[in-house]
């Protein structure tokens, strides 16, 4: 396909939409006809996004969808002007982080004007996601993902408000924020346990969170454990269970052999995941701290 | 899980045999009755051969059960993933449901008024036939938490009390009491075995690391078929729902053009 033609028929385009926003700014304009020339205008730019999308022009496609949004807001459509700022957002997803932010914000102020607030949850973890990986600032990513948590909670979407959850607990834990994640955990985990189909994945989410005690002490870990046998039976049958208690044993004799041992005996039958060995290698290291300090 | 009696294991024999350094007829070997000359007669070298490959057969074992255990975990885990999946787009499916309701509601109440556009007359039989019905009984105002299948609770209850009784009849999981055979074998030969376990120690180990794995694996694999059977019946529910969600769409999708068609033809 010739890109670069589609390219200019776009710009093309665009001066047209333009040509008539101004021509539509006029006196008689604005009381006659202006609102299907606005109408017309908007459909113009989208013609031109789409087809900088296809010569893969991100910047001009995500320029063209918002000024088409910004229109629909002129005259009160809100609905079409959230969607053209999706658009916006998506286009520029690929090349300006920063503006796609901003264009899923507009997006979302609208939805919760409206009401629609799975929607705008959303549209929170899209941008959850767009920190995560391209601008990597994990304070903003769990702020949104907080957020879209609190939205799905509302609209008692309690599994997609769980998946939110879960990645804010993950952070936490990374950035040592131990209480936090220590309480979303256990709440899922009791949350889980409760239902048929999701209580076997309920000893994953206690695994984690007597991990975090570890993190923070080792005698918070003990009575954690205790108390989620207690809890949940089925988690006193599970590997990681037995594992945890063999972890407490060494830390107890500063073993670090034996923690390796039970470590890579676990990890044997089945892998450890990038956040658990992370973990498990902090509290590895506060073994080695204490084993130094006693030399 | 099973238990290893002495008369199904010809090789625990030469284990006695090596500890004890007597010869003593078994199940096909021929041995001569002093085993005391050099260590290395045909009838050792044998013995030791099939000692090694013992081992090596039991060792092989050990891996693969660690081997299987780690898939059925591995397993586990996708299932609990796709259970999780699973809610999630039942909550969808219902939420779909809901919005779908109160469109016809829209749609009747759209309709209406359109009658009273189009004409008087219309107008006066839409005041005769009243307000619109409210909304079915199935649809209720306050969103309602989603519950996943909970027939299967009953089924896991009942399963476990079941277990219990299948162990004791079905005759391959009876814990056999074989200390008889161990005594019978080996005459004054120290204390009988353990539980058929062979006397060699490394043998002994890996025979029972694969006691264990087998044990694990069986209470992994009970686990797995209960996740199995509430992933069936979950996505059963969800079949269900699909469908009414479908002609639902549908008869939305006929309604909508119909209005349309309407509204142009009022210009």
């Amino acid at each position: 396909m010739d890109y670069s033609g589609k390219e200019k028929e776009a710009l093309a385009i665009m001066a047209e939409a333009d040509k008539k926003m101004k021509t539509s700014h006029s006196m008689f304009g604005t009381f006659f006809g202006s609102s299907s020339k606005v109408e017309e205008a908007c459909e113009m730019y989208v013609r031109a996004g789409n087809m900088f999308k296809m010569a893969k022009n991100w910047s001009a496609a995500g320029d063209a969808f918002c000024k088409a949004a910004q229109l629909h807001l002129r005259v009160q459509n809100k609905h079409d002007a959230a969607v053209n700022f999706l658009d916006a957002g998506n286009a520029f997803k690929k090349s300006d982080p920063q503006e796609a932010v901003s264009c899923f914000c507009q997006a979302i102020d609208i939805y919760t004007d409206m009401g629609r607030f799975n929607i705008a949850g959303k549209h929170h973890i899209s941008i959850a996601e767009i920190y995560e990986s391209e601008l990597l600032d994990i304070e903003k990513a769990i702020s949104h993902y907080e957020q879209a948590a609190d939205y799905f909670k509302g609209e008692s979407s309690t599994s997609s408000a769980n998946k939110c959850l879960l990645k804010v607990a993950n952070y936490a834990a990374q950035m040592e924020q131990y209480q936090k994640a220590i309480e979303i955990y256990e709440q899922i985990g009791t949350y889980a346990m409760d239902t048929t189909l999701l209580k076997y994945g309920a000893k994953d989410y206690f695994f984690k969170a007597a991990l975090c005690h570890f993190c923070v002490d080792m005698l918070n870990c003990k009575l954690a454990v205790q108390k989620y046998e207690e809890l949940f039976p089925a988690f006193s049958d599970a590997r990681e269970c037995r594992l945890l208690k063999k972890l407490l044993d060494a830390y107890e004799e500063q073993n670090i052999d034996a923690y390796a041992d039970a470590v890579r005996e676990f990890d044997s039958i089945a892998r450890l995941d990038q956040w658990q060995t992370t973990m498990i290698l902090r509290i590895k290291r506060t073994i080695q701290d204490e084993n130094d300090d006693l030399r | 899980m099973s238990a290893y009696p002495k008369s199904h294991n010809p090789f625990a024999d030469d284990d006695d045999e090596e500890d004890s350094g007597r010869a003593a007829p078994r199940r096909g070997f021929n041995f001569d009755d002093d085993p005391e000359e050099s260590s290395l007669s045909p009838a050792e070298r044998r013995q030791r051969q099939l000692q090694q490959e013992v081992m090596r057969t039991a060792q092989s074992a050990v891996d693969s059960s660690h081997r299987s255990l780690g898939l059925i975990y591995e397993s586990e885990k996708v299932g609990a993933e796709t259970a999780e999946e699973l809610i999630r787009q039942g909550e969808a499916l219902k939420r779909t449901e809901r919005m779908i309701d109160n469109m016809e509601q829209d749609m009747r109440t759209s309709q209406r008024h359109i009658n009273t556009i189009k004409s008087v007359w219309g107008g006066m039989v839409n005041y005769f036939k009243g307000k619109p019905e409210p909304p079915k009984p199935a649809q209720k105002d306050q969103p309602v938490s989603y519950e996943a299948n909970s027939r299967l609770q009953n089924a896991l209850v009942e399963s476990k009390q079941q277990e219990d009784k299948y162990q004791a009849s079905h005759p391959n999981l009876r814990k056999l009491d074989t200390s008889g055979f161990g005594a019978s074998a080996s005459l004054d030969n120290g204390p009988p075995d353990q539980n058929g376990y062979p006397k060699n120690k490394q043998l002994q180990a890996a025979h029972h690391q694969l006691d264990n794995n087998l044990d694990e694996m069986s209470l992994g694999l009970g686990r797995l078929k209960n996740l199995g059977l509430g992933l069936q019946s979950e996505i059963d529910d969800q079949d269900v729902s699909l469908d009414s969600l479908l002609n639902k769409v549908d008869s939305m999708d006929g309604k909508i053009s119909s209005t349309n068609r309407q509204l142009k033809n009022l210009k």
